[in-house]
């Protein structure tokens, strides 16, 4: 009621402010038409739709073709399209050959050929990289898929790095990224389903799912929700996964990004849907779970206790990262009596010259880590190394022998700042920096006890957050059947069940003899 | 914006009830059941157990008659509309009453032990603070809070209890039998207060997939906490024998005796967190029931919005008692000695009205049908 009120209000003043625009409503009523028969008419058409003069990269090519004896022009984006294989294999056939069969078909030797009559549809083609034949007195055009678009090669995983696995990452090329699910998971009900979801530049997503695994209910949702955007483009996968998310201002993320083909893969085998997009070094993986953020790929590439020791280790990192700065301050600025006494004096010690209060000693110390991490992210390779020896000599040493620091909430912050390491996700890892320094204000106000009771609220908080249904510590809680790959993981040999909260079609993986 | 929200699960369930009736061992109660019943105390919990035990199965007989009914809709199905509404409102009403109190005595834990200078309503509030936010959440996520912290807090709370164990006498509890049967027969039976939040807890059946399975986790719950509580009385008077009388609060002051090792001698930090932990569990699913009887009795349906009213009042309530000392001997002491036996009364008296009222042969007749 009260929202609604404030609703209200807020829209009365915060109208949609009104620009002087041009109409576009004639080009739009022209996309809808057909093309016509006539042959000057469509080259006219086309011509001023791509502006052709002043747009240097299209290309109009006007010529006779010799076995049906009539006008025709090839229309295409040179800088989109392999040049070479046009002339083999469209223009110079059309050209010399001289069989009367009528039939583009037969003289074309190109392999992939379709045909379209509407403008739009075929406007749509020719910026996707597609070269567009029409002739003379024909009222329909043939497209062939000419594209060829320069890009990366196939290169290793630069964010998420693995000792031992696959080391190929996804590329700018939705195609190679395509490909290199499908060598992965060779299976015929593995779907790969395009969309083009904005209006403008007509970006295009892909959903990756396995036919009889993904829940439909799910796959509708996901599929609603992108047919629901409303927007003249998107260019990322990264701004895309903003608009999908539920609460976009939440700390925490609810959608997985990653750039590993063999970790999209494993997720689709288990029922999840992945979306890719041209242009995208990675996918998005949905739903998402607290779980399925704190994992690496690794924990299942290493033998079982390999794997979970360093799954523990993750574990600790993430402990000791979000509280350790925290904990400290509760420690020395309330509850001085936990300390041994022994250490006590070494901590007194240490601190005995330095001016200021520990909590602005520590929040002085973590801006400083948070700008040497951000400095040496931005900086130049070439000059990178220096930012290292400069952060470490000048705020390591420096600033405790000037007595601004002291020692102790060194170790704490570069503990704190290597264990943030640990997290290998990066949406996860800016939500635990992020929350560290909230718990730092907690702790500085009331000590433990300020700590626990935000702690708490946190932990309602990411309970009751959901990932397209999925709330986020299942199948933990509330209880889904799964093959218990939470804080420890099993055997491959019993790891048997897909996860319940996906509410999979096939929940069991392999069925006891 | 509204959530749709699944069922409570058992184990949620069972987490909630573990951390809400097994914390009682961890505040003033041990002192109320010492000042009474001195050494012998530590039998009261399993003794008022076995008598609860009665009522809470009629009680539960009762409700498996209504399938997916809660307690308030079952008490004016068979007690009538007016009468059926001053029980409910009763309960709610003592319910309220205890709970602004036992807020208030954990705020009085809070600040005697750790934070001396801060200002009692700072922590007081703070506190209500989170429990609202938490109640507001729904039962489903301060389940799932409650199932995420449990066996830290259960861990936490054996482990300082071993701990205890290390500097106590176990003659201590010589005479075994106190101040006499008839006097420790007579408290447990008052004292069947420590229960009573089985009782509130049939308002959660409808959350709950089926009362089958909120039969097995009250059952399993009750029995474990029962001993729970017990074994940590016991632990207490090993500990400080008859100089319990002069505590106030034996679980914070025994964590402070304990040390691990000699190099970490204060180590009441750690069971503080744990301890903490499980007490805004315990409210926030406390401010959810209560504001369920609440919405119940009032008709409101989309009760989630009366939560931080509902906490300012308790707060503000929580608030009349000038001294700690008088919050726990003269409010919370009458709480104490009159909420178990009064809803002890009333499952008696439900069971009662469905028998004379012949729910049970309808019930038997439509399962021979």
């Amino acid at each position: 009621m009260k929202k609604r009120i404030v609703k209200t209000l807020f829209k009365k003043f915060n109208t949609e402010p009104q620009f002087q625009e041009q109409s576009n409503t004639k080009d739009i009523e022209r996309k809808k038409q057909d093309i016509s028969s006539n042959y000057d008419q469509n080259i006219q058409t086309f011509k001023s739709m791509f502006s052709v003069p002043k747009n240097t990269d299209i290309k109009v090519r006007e010529f006779t073709i010799r076995a049906l004896n009539r006008r025709a022009f090839i229309i295409f984006i040179s800088t989109m399209v392999d040049v070479q294989r046009i002339q083999e294999s469209i223009v110079e056939p059309l050209l010399e050959n001289e069989l009367t069969t009528g039939k583009i078909r037969d003289i074309v030797s190109f392999p992939i050929e379709s045909t379209a009559t509407i403008i739009g549809e075929i406007t749509e083609f020719i910026t996707g990289g597609m070269t567009a034949l029409f002739i003379d007195g024909d009222n329909q055009c043939h497209l062939f898929e000419t594209t060829n678009i320069p890009g990366r090669s196939i290169e290793k995983s630069d964010n998420e790095v693995i000792v031992k696995g696959a080391k190929e990452a996804f590329n700018e090329r939705v195609i190679d990224n395509i490909a290199l699910l499908r060598k992965k998971i060779k299976n015929e009900n593995l779907i790969v389903e395009s969309q083009v979801i904005s209006k403008r530049s007509r970006n295009d997503v892909f959903l990756v799912y396995q036919k009889d695994l993904a829940n439909d209910e799910l796959l509708q949702t996901i599929i609603d929700k992108l047919t629901s955007l409303d927007t003249d483009r998107i260019l990322d996968l990264s701004i895309l996964e903003q608009y999908l998310e539920e609460r976009p201002w939440s700390l925490f993320p609810t959608i997985l990004y990653t750039e590993r083909p063999d970790r999209a893969a494993s997720f689709i085998e288990e029922g999840h849907i992945v979306i890719l997009m041209s242009n995208s070094p990675s996918c998005l993986i949905l739903p998402a779970t607290f779980w399925s953020l704190m994992h690496s790929p690794e924990d299942h590439y290493l033998r079982v206790p390999y794997g979970n020791f360093i799954r523990l280790l993750r574990l600790l990192a993430f402990i000791v990262a979000v509280f350790s700065s925290s904990f400290y301050i509760a420690i020395t600025n309330y509850h001085v009596g936990m300390i041994p006494p022994d250490l006590l004096m070494a901590f007194a010690g240490t601190r005995e010259r330095v001016p200021f209060p520990s909590i602005i000693e520590i929040f002085m110390m973590e801006l400083a880590f948070e700008l040497i991490r951000e400095a040496g992210l931005r900086v130049p390779s070439p000059i990178g190394p220096t930012i290292g020896i400069v952060g470490a000599l000048i705020l390591g040493q420096a600033a405790v022998q000037a007595n601004i620091i002291s020692p102790i909430v060194i170790i704490v912050i570069a503990l704190s700042g290597l264990s943030s390491f640990i997290i290998s996700d990066l949406s996860m890892n800016f939500a635990v920096r992020i929350t560290r320094l909230l718990l730092i204000l907690s702790a500085g106000f009331l000590g433990v006890y300020g700590l626990t009771a935000f702690c708490m609220a946190i932990l309602f908080y990411l309970v009751s957050i959901k990932s397209f249904g999925t709330p986020y510590f299942a199948p933990m809680t509330p209880h889904f059947f799964s093959s218990k790959d939470l804080i420890v993981r099993h055997l491959p040999i019993k790891e048997r069940f897909r996860p319940g909260y996906l509410k999979p079609k096939d929940m069991v993986k392999q069925r006891k003899e | 914006m509204k959530q749709q929200l699944g069922k409570l699960g058992l184990r949620e369930y069972i987490s909630i009830a573990i951390l809400m009736v097994g914390a009682k061992a961890t505040e003033d109660t041990p002192i109320h059941l010492f000042s009474k019943v001195q050494n012998a105390s530590w039998m009261i919990p399993i003794l008022s157990a076995g008598i609860f035990f009665i009522p809470l199965f009629l009680l539960l007989k009762t409700m498996t008659l209504f399938q997916d009914k809660d307690l308030f809709s079952v008490i004016q199905k068979l007690l009538g509309k007016y009468l059926g509404f001053m029980v409910c409102l009763l309960i709610f009403l003592i319910s309220s009453y205890a709970i602004s109190f036992d807020t208030r005595s954990y705020a009085n834990i809070i600040r005697t032990f750790y934070f001396t200078t801060t200002p009692n309503l700072i922590i007081y509030a703070l506190l209500m603070v989170v429990c609202t936010y938490g109640a507001r959440k729904g039962i489903q996520h301060i389940g799932s809070v409650a199932y995420l912290v449990i066996y830290l807090s259960v861990f936490s709370l054996w482990f300082a209890l071993v701990l205890c164990t290390q500097k106590s006498t176990f003659q201590a509890i010589f005479p075994i039998w106190g101040p006499g049967k008839l006097e420790i027969l007579k408290q447990s039976s008052q004292k069947l207060t420590l229960f009573a939040d089985f009782f509130l807890f049939t308002m959660l059946i409808p959350f709950l997939t089926s009362i089958k399975q909120y039969k097995k986790g009250t059952w399993f719950a009750f029995v474990y906490v029962s001993l729970q509580i017990s074994v940590a009385i016991l632990i207490y008077i090993c500990l400080f024998d008859v100089g319990m009388d002069g505590l106030a609060y034996p679980f914070h002051t025994a964590i402070r005796f304990i040390s691990i090792g000699s190099f970490l001698p204060n180590v009441e930090i750690i069971f503080f967190v744990t301890w903490l932990m499980s007490a805004f569990i315990r409210f926030t699913a406390f401010l959810y029931l209560n504001s369920l009887m609440f919405g119940h009795l009032f008709k409101i349906k989309d009760f989630e919005y009366v939560i931080p009213s509902l906490a300012t009042i308790y707060l503000l309530i929580g608030s009349i008692p000038e001294a700690a000392v008088n919050a726990s001997t003269e409010f919370k002491a009458l709480s104490l000695n009159i909420s178990g036996p009064a809803f002890a009364a009333i499952s008696i008296i439900l069971w009662l009205a469905a028998l004379l009222k012949g729910e049970f042969k309808r019930e038997k007749n439509r399962n021979s049908m």
